[in-house]
């Protein structure tokens, strides 16, 4: 009947709620990972302005032995644009969900492939903001700021990865047998996920680069 | 039923048992107390836990009895009809919520006063003592006094003592339980704690933080003595050592692995608040007279032995001055490490290896010759000679340092 | 919903080979199989962390004991504790929730099998790396709690400490696809009118339970993984020169150790809950402040962790705060202890080896919770903790609590799992060993403890005042060793020669004991429809039911039709007397009822996760260092290609 079947096709049986057991583990899912990204902010806070050495994220360090001078490490603009980047994903991912609900296979195909492609975009900002940041002089071995920022964003970043796999999977199958209105359970569960990430990404965006 | 009449014979044994055990806990001298304080700060915890000893007795029995009067009047018996089935009962449940509740707020209230008591800040005029952890010994600094000293800790009756809780590599906790509640040292920080000793006496000191391979080893003594004896000690830890040489030899008869307890005198065992007395001349306490609690015999490991020579301590300090041991040792005046516990005034401390042998030519020399095998873990590498150490120190040689060392009074 | 099943035509069904021997459990995605596999999985565990145990007694029987070096105790007593609590109590745990939930919610399977498949078989990998360090002679040694910076590469360079960040690593990830999965389970999957205030108790307890450990993991996941960096990378979020706080890791440690002591003790709880009324004939006492209290014990347990760490000086505020809520959370368990009195008040007790358990639960744990409060001051606390009296303490708590609810449940489920009752005389004798030995190897552990003994330590010297409580304690404990092996005992030799036990020996009130014993694959043939909170009581005296309080309002009870009509008739019959042994019953297929298709994936996806971890540990070996990165990849992508092939397979047959 089909290419590509699907973890829970048999849509009749009994759920004393009525809803997908996957809607339900992916709530439970976000909850947990809630707890994960608090502790690894924590953490970062935590150990803010704690560090021995420089670079520092918000404030020019001079190395007292060398004289070198390191200059704030954060580049709020650049990362502005990812966060955009970001934020206009989410809307895609509505977008995509809703186009497969309404059984619209053309645009379901389009909405996805931009969801993807600007997680991939930021991904690739990421990418850019790590190298730079090796080439100014921090790694996740420099000092505290760079091992729980690196962590932090890195855990993010990996989150968006998977993210983007997801959504390339999905568009796989939109393209192998198409995804139809009894697809969107699908669609669903990675639209939450996506917008999670999303919201996570607000929340770091703001306590690490705006707040300083 | 003969299982019933099993089930509480043998109710009646465990709780006998339970019982004989307590007594016999209760009867054997305890010289690491919690329970009879000698400070101001132990007294307070103290009168705490008499608060939660009393409430929670009382709960125990009263839950307890209540179990044992359930299960003997509700047993099954032959032909009983089917009990009535209850699913509750509103104001039962209201008041066993609140019951707890009540006795737990007795409990809050002196609690939360004794936690901002012993927290403030330490009295004016308190003397401060740091306190450095290093893996596993104890490092003493009095910084009013200018005097460093490892694993012995002199402090001056009735005047308040302000600790300064310090790490040098990864946590520990400083405790001794006769004088009140353990703090931890942690890395990158200082902690605080105070306490006035109220009464003259050599009390056990313990690190209570699991810190590596010899957590267990790591021990110290605290002398508690006369302010005008305590004055004396600072001045006399302050200077240079006073050579003091005398013939050392290495005879196992002499102190003997675990003999240092046969050799006790019986009397003071039972005297655990033994005051502390001098040494001839030296403000320190003398090793042969710490009371038995606090003496130090561990066994040394059988393979580990030492010929019966006499050390010499003028060849012994010829040795000290090229030997490994100054990159890591204090010897005033002579050597300046810092990695390891100061040696000035070695000669007047009663025990090695942060409270585990005796400070005698024998055990002395052995643990020149081998640390690790007697202290597991031990930073301090063996210098004996051996086949795989072939330019180590003889035993002559590692007599007459231990001599030299010992005569660092 | 109930409706009868026509008998179905008999017909021999040929077996695929997922269906016999070894490879029906590899390949197993049966909640109940795999429920039995955790609980021979926890078994096995804890012979090795009760043999652990007896060698620290062993050593510490006197002063100066010299059968083991400082090296191989810290080993053991950092192995005893985590092999206890990862590998003992919560696997048994989870053993009850796979086996039970489903049956007592009445479902057919966990809401995700497969994925339930995979935590078993991630815990399996997670346990055996954990003890693979006893293999290689670098067991971890850094105690259960791995306190930084000591833990860090700079203090603990061997492989020791690695065995145990990464062990604990694979770990947390089998409780977190558990967590999921039985939350989903028990939200979505229970039968009509299984409303939540008609839950089996111990359903509920679990339930508890999965959110504290879908909350408080990701929490300790956090921890270890810094650790796992900082060891492995050189990061630096425990490296004291770089001005790290070692309090970060005790705060997300006990943030999630505190929970995790609640994840413990709170389905030993809910498994008491089930025996006492069955044992009393009387239903339990105050069902919605007991579900009430576990809901408030979870969620204070997220208030307290730092009742952990009075001794680390975080100040007088900090210390009030934690001590109270300490002391809050004592009521909520009182109210737990009274109620199940108070079941057992003016009821009707058979004293069957169950519930001589359930009641020694009550009776030790109760000590460990009056201890519990001794230290929630903080003030008295300083003169406690890290002395045996907190070893006294912990003991009266899991083992006085959690492992005796876990034995409850144990005789209480085997006539169910099996079919066949375990042996009461041998039962009797191992409670009446395991009582005595408990309270002779850790009641002496107080005194030692207020006397001055600290904890985790190989060796103490003479007259400190300790030998006879140490004495005392290894007796104890040689008593607990044989009174495991009488377990263990009782528990091989029943399986075979127990008296056969048919749907509900114990005369119970729940649907699980309308089933066949064992229950057929798909559990129930008909899902049942639920009217009560005890619906077999209802059905067998509906005259003592009649007016109780409690009741939801409006909540008529009526006769359930559990099943169908040949297991209607089965629990009508008197409850007492041991029903005939089951006849083989029609298997799914015969009945149409599509249960998922057994398949090893997940095991593979398992073993893809191990050797990725396992490249990471050969980065710290001296042999094979160059191996790491291509083991690690090579680990990813078998477990991503394994996790795509189940994911696009089918759970089920498919239907056309």
């Amino acid at each position: 009947m089909t290419a590509i079947p699907h973890e829970h096709g048999h849509a009749h049986h009994y759920t004393t709620t009525g809803l997908d057991h996957r809607k339900i583990a992916i709530w439970a899912f976000i909850g947990s990972e809630c707890l994960f990204f608090g502790s690894l902010i924590s953490t970062y806070l935590i150990y803010k302005g704690r560090s021995v050495v420089g670079p520092f994220p918000h404030e020019a360090w001079t190395n007292p032995s060398t004289g070198q001078t390191f200059p704030a490490i954060l580049d709020i603009p650049v990362t502005s644009a990812s966060t955009f980047v970001l934020l206009m994903s989410s809307l895609f991912m509505v977008l995509a969900h809703a186009s497969v609900v309404r059984g619209d296979r053309k645009y379901s195909k389009i909405w996805l492939a931009a969801t993807a492609l600007a997680g991939a975009t930021f991904l690739g900002f990421q990418a850019f903001e790590f190298t730079s940041f090796v080439h100014e002089g921090l790694t996740p071995r420099t000092n505290l700021f760079g091992s729980s920022f690196f962590i932090l964003t890195g855990f993010h970043g990996a989150h968006v990865t998977a993210g983007v796999i997801w959504l390339i999977t999905l568009l796989f199958i939109d393209f192998r047998r198409g995804l139809r209105p009894a697809d969107a359970i699908n669609v669903d569960l990675c639209a939450l996920y996506w917008h999670f990430v999303d919201v996570v990404w607000i929340a770091i965006f703001t306590l690490i680069y705006l707040i300083q | 039923m003969t299982s019933h009449y099993r089930t509480r014979r043998l109710a009646i044994a465990a709780l006998t048992a339970v019982i004989v055990v307590g007594l016999a806990a209760c009867s054997t001298t305890v010289p690491n107390t919690t329970l009879e304080p000698k400070t101001e700060f132990g007294r307070a915890i103290d009168a705490l836990w008499d608060t939660l000893l009393f409430w929670g007795t009382i709960v125990f029995i009263l839950v307890e009895a209540f179990l044992i009067y359930v299960v003997i009047r509700f047993r099954r018996r032959e032909g009983q009809p089917a009990p009535r089935h209850v699913h509750g009962n509103t104001t039962l449940e209201i008041a066993w919520t609140l019951a707890p509740a009540v006795i737990l707020a007795i409990i809050a209230v002196p609690t939360v006063k004794t936690i901002f008591t012993t927290q403030a800040n330490a009295p004016r005029g308190s003397l401060t003592v740091e306190v450095i952890g290093h893996q596993w010994w104890w490092e003493f600094r009095y910084p009013e006094h200018n005097v460093v000293t490892a694993n012995e800790l002199y402090l001056p009756v009735g005047r308040t003592v302000n600790f300064a809780l310090k790490t040098q590599d990864v946590l520990h906790s400083f405790w001794i339980p006769q004088l009140g509640g353990k703090r931890d040292l942690i890395t990158n920080r200082t902690n605080y704690l105070w306490f006035t000793p109220e009464s003259t006496s050599v009390w056990n000191g313990v690190c209570v933080e699991y810190c590596g391979t010899s957590h267990a080893n790591m021990r110290f003594k605290t002398f508690v003595v006369p302010p005008e004896q305590f004055d004396a000690w600072a001045n006399h830890q302050r200077g240079g050592p006073v050579f003091m040489p005398a013939p050392t030899p290495t005879a196992p008869t002499d102190t003997g692995a675990g003999a240092a307890a046969a050799t006790q005198p019986a009397a003071q065992a039972s005297a655990p608040a033994a005051q502390p007395q001098t040494s001839g001349s030296l403000p320190t306490f003398p090793a042969d007279q710490l009371p038995l609690y606090a003496a130090s015999y561990n066994p040394v490991p059988r393979n580990l032995t030492i010929g019966n020579v006499t050390g010499d301590a003028a060849r012994g300090a010829q040795i000290y001055r090229t030997a490994p041991c100054i990159a890591c040792h204090v010897v005033q005046g002579v050597s300046a490490g810092i990695v390891g516990p100061t040696l000035t005034h070695f000669g007047s401390r009663t025990s090695i290896g942060a409270g585990l042998f005796p400070n005698d030519p024998r055990h002395l020399a052995l643990w020149i010759k081998n640390s690790p095998a007697m202290k597991p873990g031990s930073k301090m590498p063996p210098f004996g000679k051996s086949p795989t150490m072939p330019a180590g120190y003889d035993d002559q040689q590692l007599a007459d340092l231990a001599a030299y060392l010992l005569s660092l009074k | 919903m109930a409706t009868t099943v026509a008998a179905p035509p008999r017909y021999a069904v040929p077996h695929t080979k997922y269906e016999r021997g070894l490879w029906s459990w590899l390949a197993t995605v049966d909640h109940k199989k795999i429920g039995q596999l955790y609980l021979y999985t926890a078994i096995a565990f804890f012979l090795i962390g009760g043999l652990e145990a007896l060698i620290i007694r062993e050593q510490l029987k006197g002063p100066n004991g010299q059968l083991v070096s400082a090296e191989m105790y810290n080993q053991l007593f950092t192995m005893h504790g985590t092999t206890m609590i990862f590998l003992v109590i919560m696997p048994m745990g989870a053993a009850f929730f796979n086996y039970l939930i489903p049956l007592q919610i009445g479902a057919r399977d966990v809401a995700f099998p497969r994925l339930n498949a995979f935590s078993y078989w991630v815990f399996l990998l997670g346990a055996l790396f954990m003890n693979a360090g006893w293999i290689v002679g670098a067991a971890p040694d850094g105690g259960w709690f791995a306190y930084a910076p000591l833990t860090t590469q700079q203090f603990s360079p061997g492989l020791n400490m690695d065995f145990w960040v990464i062990g604990l690593q694979i770990l947390g990830l089998s409780s977190l696809a558990a967590g999921f999965n039985f939350i989903t389970t028990i939200i979505n999957l229970r039968a009509p009118g299984m409303h939540f205030m008609r839950m089996p108790i111990f359903t509920w307890m679990s339930f508890v339970t999965q959110f504290l450990l879908v909350l408080a993991f990701p929490i300790i996941t956090v921890a270890v993984t810094f650790l796992m960096l900082d060891r492995f990378f050189g990061t630096n979020f425990y490296t004291i020169t770089a001005g790290a706080d070692p309090l970060l890791w005790q705060h997300l440690f006990w943030l999630f150790g505190h929970p995790e002591v609640y994840i413990l003790i709170l389905p030993a709880f809910g498994l008491v809950s089930e025996v006492l009324p069955v044992f009393s004939r009387k239903p339990l006492f105050g069902y919605p402040v007991m579900v009430y209290s576990g809901i408030l014990i979870g969620f204070l347990g997220f208030g307290v962790w730092a009742h952990h760490m009075f001794a680390v000086g975080m100040g007088p505020i900090a210390d009030s705060v934690f001590g109270v809520t300490t002391m809050l959370i004592a009521i909520p368990t009182g109210v737990k202890i009274f109620n199940w009195l108070a079941t057992m008040h003016g009821g009707s007790l058979r004293f069957t080896t169950p519930m001589l358990f359930a009641i020694g639960l009550i009776a030790l744990f109760t000590i460990g919770g009056i201890s519990g409060i001794m230290h929630s001051s903080p003030p008295a606390d300083l003169q406690q903790t890290d002395t045996y009296f907190i070893v006294a303490h912990f003991h009266y708590v899991l083992f006085g609590g959690s492992m005796m609810g876990i034995f409850a449940g144990t005789y209480f489920f085997y006539p169910k799992i099996t079919g066949r009752l375990m042996d009461e005389r041998l039962g009797k004798i191992h409670f009446w060993l395991t009582f005595v030995g408990m309270n002779l190897a850790f009641f002496p552990m107080h005194f030692a403890g207020l006397n001055g003994m600290p904890r985790r330590i190989y060796q103490y010297q003479a007259n400190q005042g300790w030998d006879i409580e140490n004495l005392v304690s290894t007796w104890g404990a040689r008593i607990l060793g044989v009174a495991t092996l009488v377990f263990i005992w009782n528990f091989v030799k029943s399986r075979r020669s127990g008296a056969v036990a048919g749907r509900d020996p114990w005369g119970a009130a729940t649907i699980e004991w309308t089933l066949p014993s064992p229950p057929p694959e798909y559990n129930y043939a008909v899902i049942p429809t639920i009217t009560s909170r005890y619906p077999l009581w209802d059905a067998k005296s509906p005259e003592l039911t009649a007016d109780v309080p409690h009741t939801p309002e409006g909540e008529k009870r009526t006769d359930v039709s559990v099943g169908g009509k040949e297991t209607h008739a089965s629990f009508k019959g008197p409850s007492d007397t041991h029903m005939a042994s089951e006849v083989a019953h029609p298997s799914a297929k015969e009945l149409g009822i599509a249960m998922p298709t057994p398949t090893i994936k997940p095991l593979l996806a398992s073993i893809g996760l191990t050797v990725m971890f396992l490249g990471l540990i050969l980065k710290h070996s001296v042999n094979y260092q160059s191996l790491w990165l291509p083991v690690l990849l090579a680990g990813v992508a078998f477990f991503v290609v394994s996790l795509y092939a189940w994911l696009l397979s089918p759970l089920e047959p498919e239907h056309h």
